[in-house]
């Protein structure tokens, strides 16, 4: 009995786990299967092995300029967002002042808000101060929209620190500012690191504002890159499609698995503490 | 007289507010008053008063984008919450492989929501499709039907993909819950006589709210302003069928009827409320 219950457990997660893994192995079959080759022939479930597709993929789709222009963006707002974000979780934590309560009160009421709310009176902002297609504007974006979790999380990793941490501080001479980058910031890393988590991969993948901010090719991320790739000269290429969407999901899924004991960590204390 | 000495330290905080001010409750503001007018985006705008509103409650694409919406999200979080509670309780005991599977179940979550609707593209289109062929080889070719062009299968396809995609980030979430629980509790109930399915509808389940409680709301919200996956699966077809209500404010916005599109981003802010309020709500009434 107990050896039936722990077979049909092992099925099931395989089956469950198959199940994630099977469309990432079509899409690299779709990837290198040549530009001649029918479905009806032959085995389907294995591909021509033509790598050329990569190669053609990478230079016709720009996929290389918008994975830079990504990580910019990505690295550019999660230090925007961490230097802020820490500072207002600091205040917020250790100065209670009337002045905190609303700005804390303001960021939270706001974190569940999406950014396709505000994203058309914004468009027109940002217009008039020439950030359309900028990657600096595409961050001052993508902060905007992560600051209140940063904040949140910030706060609260911050209240769970000892007081005497700040008073000896204090007595040292050092000043608000330095005791939050001396002695708290480094004291919460796991902060930093969870804020990091949740909200990294959302950035690096962003579609919705990038697709009125990052319009120019110069200029577009993975997403948008992607999208306007399979607009205007996919067509009927399924074989440069797919090799350019397996190109673009590389460097998350190396990521991903390289951090993904932290990862898993990071998530389950960000998540439980929200 | 002495004076009170202030604590400048308070203001660090100032760096997050004047951002947050400026590209966010700023713009915030400025679309409630742009949702009174008739701008395009381009010329004058005049004051128009409450007549986007009525526009669009009288637009049939504008009402399907609604429904299509709320199905889409209603339906995310409940199958979403079933199948990632059911994925933890499936992982929940230590066996070989299980931070593998764990992070097998989880990788989808990490990939953007539009390569992933591209992909299920590849896999679904009628006819070309990948899966199509190969139920044919396989001796099934009525298996696969042509989900992709019809309205309530289009709809249902993407909530599959949905849920396909983000189940892991529920089950995560799930599985720190269960692990929470202490053991004596159930082993209190296994001595009481409590059969496993008692054990877990009475002991388990209510334990675990919390964690119910985050999934269902980050997902319900997150759900209702899903845009990714429907751009690149169906471009909101067969029509506008599966159009969702962020899709729409953005094909206003490009189709110069700037306005309106801020009309229809308040009416998705509202929505958005009652969920947000029901779960702030339910937060204060635990505290």
């Amino acid at each position: 009995m107990k050896h039936a219950s722990k077979a049909v457990r092992y099925t099931l997660i395989i089956m469950i786990c198959l199940m994630c893994l099977i469309p990432f192995y079509i899409l690299l079959v779709l990837a290198l299967n040549s530009p001649q080759r029918i479905f009806y022939e032959g085995n389907i479930f294995l591909p021509d092995f033509d790598w050329q597709n990569f190669v053609l993929a990478w230079n016709k789709s720009k996929i290389g300029t918008a994975m830079l222009n990504s990580a910019l963006i990505t690295f550019g707002t999660l230090a925007l967002t961490i230097v802020t974000g820490g500072l207002a979780g600091y205040a917020i934590a250790r100065r209670n002042t009337r002045y905190n309560k609303f700005v804390f009160g303001l960021l939270l009421s706001c974190m569940m808000i999406p950014g396709i709310i505000n994203t058309v009176p914004l468009y027109t902002l940002m217009q008039r101060i020439h950030a359309v297609n900028t990657l600096w504007g595409m961050i001052l974006v993508c902060s905007t929209l992560a600051l209140p979790s940063a904040v949140f999380i910030y706060s609260t990793f911050i209240r769970a620190l000892p007081k005497e941490l700040d008073e000896a501080a204090a007595l040292d001479g050092c000043t608000g500012f330095s005791t939050f980058w001396r002695i708290i910031f480094p004291a919460i890393k796991p902060a930093t690191a969870s804020f990091v988590i949740l909200n990294g991969f959302g950035i690096w993948n962003n579609y919705a504002q990038a697709v009125f901010f990052l319009q120019s090719r110069s200029k577009q991320n993975i997403p948008q890159a992607l999208s306007i790739f399979f607009q205007q000269f996919g067509g009927g290429d399924w074989h440069l499609m797919a090799s350019t969407a397996f190109i673009a999901i590389v460097p998350v899924v190396v990521i991903f698995l390289i951090f993904q004991k932290q990862f898993i960590k990071g998530l389950t204390d960000g998540a439980l503490k929200g | 007289m002495q004076k009170k000495r202030i604590d400048y330290s308070q203001f660090l905080s100032l760096p997050a507010l004047i951002l947050f001010s400026v590209f966010f409750v700023y713009p915030l503001l400025k679309g409630v008053g742009m949702s009174l007018t008739n701008w395009d985006g381009m010329g004058k705008a005049s004051f128009v008063g409450f007549k986007n509103f009525i526009d669009f409650f009288a637009d049939e694409r504008a009402i399907s984008d609604i429904r299509t919406t709320l199905i889409f999200a209603v339906g995310s979080a409940v199958l979403l919450n079933l199948v990632g509670l059911g994925y933890a309780v499936l992982m929940n005991s230590s066996f070989r492989g299980k931070s593998l599977a764990r992070v097998i179940i989880y990788l989808p979550a990490i990939i953007s929501p539009l390569i992933m609707g591209y992909i299920w593209y590849f896999l679904l289109q009628p006819g070309r499709g990948f899966l199509y062929h190969a139920f044919q080889q396989l001796g099934l070719p009525d298996l696969i039907g042509n989900w992709m062009s019809s309205y309530p299968s289009a709809l249902a396809v993407l909530v599959l993909v949905n849920v396909w995609q983000f189940a892991g980030m529920t089950m995560i979430i799930y599985l720190a819950g269960l692990q929470s629980i202490s053991g004596d509790v159930l082993e209190a109930a296994l001595i009481d006589g409590a059969t496993p399915w008692q054990r877990f509808y009475r002991v388990t389940l209510p334990l675990l709210m919390p964690a119910i409680r985050i999934n269902v709301v980050t997902n319900i919200i997150g759900s209702l302003s899903v845009f990714d996956v429907i751009m690149s699966l169906t471009e909101g077809g067969p029509g506008y069928a599966t159009e969702s209500l962020s899709i729409y404010i953005m094909r206003m916005c490009y189709g110069s009827r700037t306005g309106y599109s801020t009309a229809v981003a308040m009416i998705l802010f509202l929505i958005i409320l009652v969920p947000v309020l029901i779960s702030m709500r339910l937060t204060k009434s635990k505290a």
